[in-house]
């Protein structure tokens, strides 16, 4: 029974079915079935395949969307159910958001994701994200990771804009953050000073992994 | 043999004509420098007919070359559907949209007949510009009028990416829903170019590229609906795909060639060579454009890379010479230059001929 649990939640999320990973993670509260085990050794296990196989081309965007709205969808019924004080184990948190007045949204969820399906606990802003929205956010789940991003070399100026917002409110010292997108050189990262750039989403997961065991 | 004579031998199938190979930009074509020395900035040039053409002509005025095109940029059809624009009024910036308007194809906004399309938005615009520049260089230089894909045009800019490409696993029937409504409006947009005096259509669907797609979803979506799209417009038709075409033992340059147009371009992330072998195996002889670097090689490299980049280009047996996508926007005039003039030294005689010596 167990084993068939975990087996067809990975299932569900390597068949690209939401309806059927959200079933699953129901009938895993149901039966009372340890939503931890659930969730990292189904859920987990799933995703990881379709991050590698999305980095290997085997992949594609839509899949890895559905892929990603499916872990979404059974973790919203298995996280509620969890032990007090227990919670799944993660890399690191992170908060990450297209910048203000810059509504290119897709590079920035493809990151989201990929840094997800990798373990990471990332709660995405959207595009468009005013500062202030980014500093509130940081002062509510105290992330370890801010990640920004901008396709607009109008709108890149805002990157340097949440940093000083961070200085601010003396959250800067406590995050690291990551810039990416097509204007945004490891440069700029430095003259803002940002902690790393990462040109495309591995290479920010790379980066996130660095930047948490330093 | 002229610009124009030159191309249409390439886009007519009589490539075996041509004195050389062509050299031009088969996406948009616009600069800075252009911007400044015939007073047509953004965003005026995308209003205006008579700024438009002065800034599409300015790219050949200035370096040689050899076609012109418009609109500037990928929103003219989305902002027509009633996607919100802005223009950045006093900036030079690309045009946006404010916010994505639907999720499915009964949310845009759709005249009934396809006609009263090419009435909307920018397109009338484009279409006198067209008319403008057909009349000063008609037979001379080629005019180019861009025709941005429902894929690309939907799913970039009126509906939320994220989510468009989720309805390609979920709901493929939406797909085939919004390429079907929008093909005939599409269609009537590249024959107002057309009968305005466009010389090519080219059909770009960027969106489409293994970047994003599968090739499995590229035959199921993008190739039967391109089909029946191109197939709506008179040739000479380009496709023109930004983006990996080829990469770990898959590629959609079959594919590409199947949906109909007399050519396909290319950008830089697809080796010449390999696009070369495929489109051969296929279709021998099959016109592809391409695909030199227009950031890292034409506006970033110095001369000499820009030179030996041509000239690989041209070894690895393309037709057309251009880059790989709009000429970058700073690019200086004496770079592009360069870049004509090496595609017009290496492409001397073509290869065909030179195999024939």
């Amino acid at each position: 029974m167990a084993e068939n649990v975990l087996k067809r939640l990975k299932e569900a999320v390597l068949n690209y079915d939401v309806e059927g990973a959200v079933a699953v993670a129901k009938e895993v509260i149901e039966t009372g079935f340890d939503p931890l085990i659930a969730i990292e050794q189904g859920l987990g296990e799933g995703l990881s395949i379709v991050g590698a196989k999305f980095e290997a081309e085997e992949i594609f965007l839509p899949e890895l969307m559905i892929a990603a709205q499916a872990m979404k969808e059974s973790l919203a019924t298995l996280e509620p159910a969890l032990a007090k004080g227990k919670s799944r184990k993660v890399l690191g948190k992170v908060i990450i958001g297209t910048v203000e007045g810059d509504i290119h949204d897709i590079g920035k969820s493809i990151v989201a994701t990929m840094l997800t399906v990798n373990g990471f606990e990332v709660h995405d802003l959207g595009c468009d994200t005013p500062t202030s929205k980014f500093v509130e956010k940081a002062k509510e789940v105290k992330p370890d990771i801010i990640g920004m991003s901008a396709l607009l070399t109008t709108t890149m100026v805002k990157m340097a804009e949440v940093i000083n917002a961070l200085k601010k409110v003396g959250l800067r010292g406590q995050v690291k953050v990551i810039v990416g997108g097509a204007p945004v050189s490891a440069a700029w990262a430095e003259e803002i000073e940002a902690d790393a750039y990462a040109e495309d989403a591995m290479a920010c997961v790379d980066v996130a992994k660095k930047l948490l065991s330093k | 043999m002229n610009p124009h004579e030159r191309l249409m031998a390439f886009l007519e199938g009589r490539k075996e004509d041509a004195d050389r190979l062509p050299v031009w930009c088969s996406t948009r074509t616009f600069t800075l420098d252009g911007m400044k020395i015939f007073d047509a900035y953004w965003p005026k040039a995308h209003k205006d007919p008579e700024t438009m053409a002065r800034l599409a002509a300015g790219v050949y005025e200035l370096t040689g070359n050899e076609n012109m095109s418009v609109p500037f940029d990928m929103t003219l059809e989305a902002e027509a559907l009633g996607a919100p624009c802005e223009y950045f009024e006093g900036k030079i910036k690309w045009i946006s949209v404010k916010r994505f308007i639907a999720t499915d194809i009964y949310e845009m906004d759709i005249p009934e007949d396809p006609s009263e399309f090419a009435k909307r938005g920018r397109i009338p615009v484009c279409i006198e510009a067209i008319r403008i520049l057909k009349k000063k260089y008609g037979g001379k230089v080629p005019v180019t009028g861009i025709v941005t894909c429902p894929l690309t045009s939907v799913g970039g800019y009126l509906i939320d990416p994220a989510e468009f490409h989720k309805y390609m696993i979920k709901e493929p029937e939406r797909i085939h829903r919004i390429y079907e409504t929008l093909n005939p409006y599409y269609a009537a947009v590249a024959n107002a170019f057309k009968e305005a005096g466009a010389d090519v259509i080219v059909f770009t669907e960027e969106g489409a590229s293994l970047d994003n797609i599968s090739p499995k979803h590229f035959d199921q979506f993008v190739k039967p609906h391109l089909t029946e799209l191109i197939g709506m417009v008179k040739p000479p038709r380009v496709l023109h795909i930004c983006g990996s075409l080829i990469s770990r033992g898959l590629e959609v340059i079959t594919s590409m060639i199947d949906c109909g147009a007399e050519a396909i371009t290319i950008e830089e992330r697809t080796p010449m060579s390999e696009a070369r072998k495929i489109a051969d195996e296929h279709r021998a002889g099959y016109v592809i454009g391409g695909n030199v670097d227009p950031y890292n090689v034409i506006h970033n490299s110095s001369i000499d890379a820009i030179r030996s980049r041509v000239k690989k280009v041209v070894a690895d047996g393309v037709d057309m010479v251009s880059p790989g996508c709009d000429y970058w926007i700073e690019t200086s005039t004496e770079h592009i230059r360069e870049f004509v003039n090496a595609a017009i030294e290496y492409g001397t005689p073509p290869r065909w001929k030179k195999e024939e010596d």
